[in-house]
């Protein structure tokens, strides 16, 4: 008979490496008709790493996503990143990028001053424009300004930028300090299906709200979201990699080393919290390992919530479940100590 | 005249028949079909709006994925390009006596073998720097690289490998982290102990927080290895050019290390080394560190020729890093309402054969232990040990869902020992702006609450409710 | 060494290469159409799929004896110099591939299994995918997709949200 069942868990997750410096650099250059180049050492695996980056610098250029050309991954041209490692690309990354493009704008925002009669800091750059401040209606096309800059001025709009999130070393004896920048939250709630006869888990459906700071391309956190819940679930129901005696893995390949397919997936809804960090590019954080953190538990509290078994090891595969069920063992955590004792009695 | 022609017709004969695999010189197809895409570019209104920033911009590299037109490092050959295949050692703990080749360099089509005794510098890690590039004279693992082959076919390099002999003296194992941990436990590195990194939290008065607690629980969690499993299996081609300048097309994650790695080992100035990871099939953490790409490199400076590497389906699960297994104990302190008042937690991870990425691993495991939860009185203890396993490394995670899924469990638990929703439970007890973190930093734009609200609502928790 | 002639994508190819060639060496090493992709060679993952007289197959495990004188369609083979095929646009549109790897075996099931059933469940469409692995997405942007590409080959308006 199948029991449904609903787990929650709820997590927090580090951006960037613990106290050690992961800095990043890019470079951005601005061609002579505001379209533009960013270069960066970051590599990109699948994640749309570069299109976020891409658009981190088309905003602070006041340009398009599709002006900004991004180039990446290679020691020869493109600048230094520590990688795409640590759910820090947006962040570290994200905040060199912005800087370097900011950069340029600067150099964009001196030359067009006197032509638009005004200070550098009067001016913004917004749809494909260097305008006034607070008075839009005096601007000039960026690919103007850029033209002007270059062939007229001599000075081509180009910036290169770093940037290295600011921690605090650890006490070796108590761990004290502070080990990162900033940190990303979330909770999924999970909705299985659990066959008492069998043990199998099906899970049903997760809710996941994910905090990432600003989410500068919603479509690609969402898809970050789902990718990771694949990979908890599983984490959580089906794969683990076996040995024998010997110290070998006995099942090396995907016959035998389980894990999702379209099959196992379920239906999943995504939500991001509203959030902001004033330390991120445009308040961003970031998303990618978050995804895969809370699912298992989610579950796990699941499947003990439809038939009051607490699997302590996993993966929960169905001999498992089935086995605790057979036991009836729905395990009170033990208690200790209740109050009042006194200490060292 | 006639007997010259006859010799050069009957050696035409032969070396079709003995060599018709065996193609020295190019080996790529004469004519490369034309690429088939629209004429009329199709610019998605998306992204040409401004603001940028929140948009749901579609990727141009999704494009040429959908069109085939990625180049992964296996799609792409060079002029003359060889193939390279890495001998793993099968067994988990042994002392090399011997290494034998010269049959495997005799085969046709064989062009050059490599063994560990000729890499320059024969370490690396990203921090302790014990991993060999190809194992010289200790296994440490079944997974690990005795020797390498490059061939003018991936088969005949496969077939060479079967041909190299390796004469092993097999050594005590220790395949339990618990086990590793002991004393009297076979030293895996020795003469080092077993216990190769260790991380405390110490905030607080744990045994006051015990002492003025209602309640006190206690649960035990265990996490299994699992691999990242990327669909595209790690690969590299190595090509020198006349400077002495070595380009490594790589599936490489971090190409500033990847390349301070390849300047240490090979023992060359970094700007001779030009390494270059555009397009990756997927990397989850399990890309992060040199593999095979010295070998390569090595073994195309013999040939003089490019030298191409794709792990198989099996190096890829026996051969790369994995998940680090954590044995979690905890022991929580709350109120009879369910306030947290003092957590106490253990970690022991299984750190496999070499370091690679687990020193971030368990301080990041360490950290996060405790859960998103205000806890002034907390004792976080970890330990990685090194077992005659693979090894293990970075994974999307870095020891975060081994230990959330322990203590949310123990949350679960003690709700319901407590009869509390385990929603209220989380509510009562998660960070808000402003906590103390375990570490004791003042934390920032916090949004535990916010997504425990939001994805209840979402989920219709309350209604739900048993 | 086998001769063999097999139609790739509308065109006659032929090639001469010993017989325990698979379909996919053939493909990828003889005919550089790269898209069909080596993820296990033992056909578990599917990132191999190529079609064949219009059923999706492991190209790794079919002996190019076995391909002598059938029809092959490649990803290669899906747009045409006028536009891309739906399931394309949708897969751009809705974000579905990430590192793109398994994307070519995963867009040929989806043409597969619409070419056969024009207005698919999401059930259908799962259990069409189910032999192409995927690490990356989830997979639940590949099935919003595939909807949206059958909307428009049935010729149907798109749905409000899509």
């Amino acid at each position: 008979m199948k029991r449904r069942g609903r787990g929650i868990a709820c997590m927090w997750y580090p951006i960037g490496f613990t106290v050690a410096a992961n800095p990043s650099a890019a470079l951005v250059k601005v061609n002579e008709d505001g379209t533009a180049t960013l270069l960066t050492g970051t590599v990109e695996t699948g994640q749309g790493s570069l299109t976020v980056l891409g658009q981190i610098a088309a905003e602070e250029l006041g340009i398009a996503t599709d002006d900004v050309h991004v180039i990446s991954a290679d020691t020869d041209t493109t600048p230094m990143d520590t990688g795409a490692i640590a759910s820090r690309t947006t962040y570290v990354t994200g905040n060199a990028v912005r800087l370097a493009a900011g950069k340029a704008k600067a150099i964009l925002f001196e030359v067009a001053a006197p032509m638009l009669g005004v200070k550098p800091d009067q001016l913004e750059a917004r749809d494909r424009k260097i305008q006034v401040k607070d008075y839009p209606q005096r601007n000039l096309a960026i690919g103007e300004v850029a033209n002007h800059a270059q062939v007229v001025m001599g000075q081509p709009p180009i910036g290169a930028a770093s940037f290295n999130p600011a921690t605090v070393a650890l006490d070796p004896e108590t761990g004290q300090g502070k080990p990162f920048s900033t940190y990303v939250y979330a909770t999924q709630i999970a909705e299985v299906d659990v066959d008492d006869e069998t043990g199998e888990v099906e899970v049903l459906r997760i809710v996941a709200a994910h905090d990432c700071g600003t989410a500068i391309n919603p479509m690609l956190v969402e898809g970050q979201i789902e990718g990771g819940i694949s990979m908890g679930v599983g984490f959580a129901l089906q794969e683990e990699i076996l040995f024998d005696a010997a110290g070998r893995q006995i099942n090396p390949n995907f016959t035998n080393y389980i894990m999702p397919t379209s099959l196992d997936m379920p239906t999943i809804e995504v939500d991001i919290v509203k959030s902001f960090d004033p330390t991120g590019p445009f308040g961003a954080k970031g998303v990618g390992e978050p995804t895969a953190v809370p699912t298992a538990a989610a579950i796990l509290n699941a499947i003990h919530n439809a038939v009051g078994v607490r699997i302590t090891s996993l993966p929960a595969t169905a001999e498992k479940v089935l086995a605790a069920i057979k036991a009836k063992r729905a395990p009170a955590p033990k208690r200790i100590a209740a109050r009042p004792r006194q200490l060292g009695r | 005249m006639a007997h010259k022609t006859e010799i050069g017709v009957r050696e035409q004969r032969v070396t079709q028949k003995t060599l018709h695999s065996v193609d020295e010189t190019l080996r790529l197809p004469a004519v490369t079909p034309p690429v088939t895409y629209p004429i009329e570019t199709l610019v998605p209104q998306v992204r040409q709006q401004t603001p940028a920033v929140g948009q749901r911009v579609t990727r141009p590299d999704g494009r040429l994925h959908g069109l085939g037109q990625t180049r992964y490092i296996d799609d792409l050959a060079f002029p003359g390009m060889l193939y390279a295949k890495i001998k793993r050692a099968g067994i988990a703990s042994a002392r090399i006596k011997r290494i034998d080749t010269r049959e495997a360099e005799a085969m046709p089509g064989v062009m050059a073998v490599l063994t560990g005794r000729e890499i320059p510098v024969n370490s690396f890690g990203p921090s302790l720097k014990d991993q060999p590039v190809l194992a010289d004279d200790r296994v440490f693992h079944a997974g690990d690289g005795v020797a390498a082959v490059a061939a003018v076919t991936e088969q005949i390099a496969l077939e060479a490998l079967d041909k190299i002999k390796v004469e092993y003296e097999p050594l005590p194992a220790v395949f339990d982290p618990l086990e590793a941990l002991k004393d009297d436990a076979h030293k895996v590195h020795a003469p080092n102990s077993n216990i190769y990194a260790t991380k405390v939290i110490k905030k607080g008065d744990i045994d006051k927080g015990f002492a003025a607690s209602d309640h006190i629980f206690e649960g035990s969690f265990r996490t299994q290895m699992v691999e990242h499993v990327p669909l595209e299996p790690h690969a590299a081609i190595a090509v020198w050019d006349p400077n002495g300048r070595v380009t490594i097309h790589s599936t490489l994650g971090r190409i500033t290390l990847g390349r301070a790695d390849i300047s240490r080992t090979l023992k060359l100035p970094l700007n001779r080394i030009r390494i270059i990871a555009t397009i990756v099939g997927g990397n989850f953490g399990g890309k992060n560190e040199i593999t095979q790409e010295p070998v390569l490199a090595l073994l195309s400076k013999k040939t003089g020729r490019p030298v191409k590497g794709v792990f198989t389906r099996t190096e890829e699960f026996i051969a790369t890093t994995t998940r680090h297994p954590i044995i979690m104990d905890y022991k929580t302190g709350v109120t009879k309402d369910g306030r947290i008042l003092a957590r106490k937690v253990r970690l022991v991870l299984d750190g496999g054969a070499y370091c690679s990425w687990s020193e971030t691993t368990l301080g990041k495991a360490c950290i996060l232990s405790a859960g998103p939860y205000k806890i002034d009185n907390l004792l976080a203890e970890a330990f990685v040990v090194y077992t005659n396993k693979t090894m293990t490394g970075a994974m999307r995670g870095f020891g975060a869902p081994q230990v959330c899924f322990a203590y949310e469990s123990h949350m679960d638990d003690i709700a319901a020992a407590l009869d509390l929703d385990p929603l209220d439970i989380r509510l009562l007890n998660a960070f808000e702006e402003g906590s103390p973190s375990p570490t004791g930093q003042v934390l920032q734009s916090v949004a535990v609450k916010d997504s425990l609200l939001q994805a209840a609502q979402r989920f219709g928790w309350k209604e739900a409710r048993k | 060494m086998a001769d063999v002639t097999v139609k790739v994508n509308g065109k006659l190819r032929t090639a001469s290469v010993p017989p325990e060639t698979t379909l996919l060496q053939l493909l990828r090493d003889h005919f550089n159409l790269t898209g069909a992709k080596l993820g296990c060679d033992v056909g578990d993952c599917g990132a191999c799929t190529v079609i064949v007289d219009g059923k999706p197959v492991n190209a790794c495990l079919m002996l190019v004896g076995q391909a002598d004188g059938r029809d092959v369609l490649t990803i290669e083979g899906l747009a045409t110099r006028d536009q891309l095929h739906p399931l394309q646009k949708a897969f751009e549109d809705h974000a579905s591939l990430q590192c793109g790897f398994c994307g070519p075996g995963i867009i040929l099931s989806a043409k597969a299994l619409l070419d056969e059933v024009p207005n698919p469940t999401v059930p259908e469409i799962r259990d069409a995918l189910s032999g192409n692995l995927c690490r990356c997405t989830g997979y639940t942007k590949m099935i919003e997709a595939i909807q949206a590409a059958a909307r428009v080959l049935r010729e149907e308006p798109a749905e409000p949200n899509a």
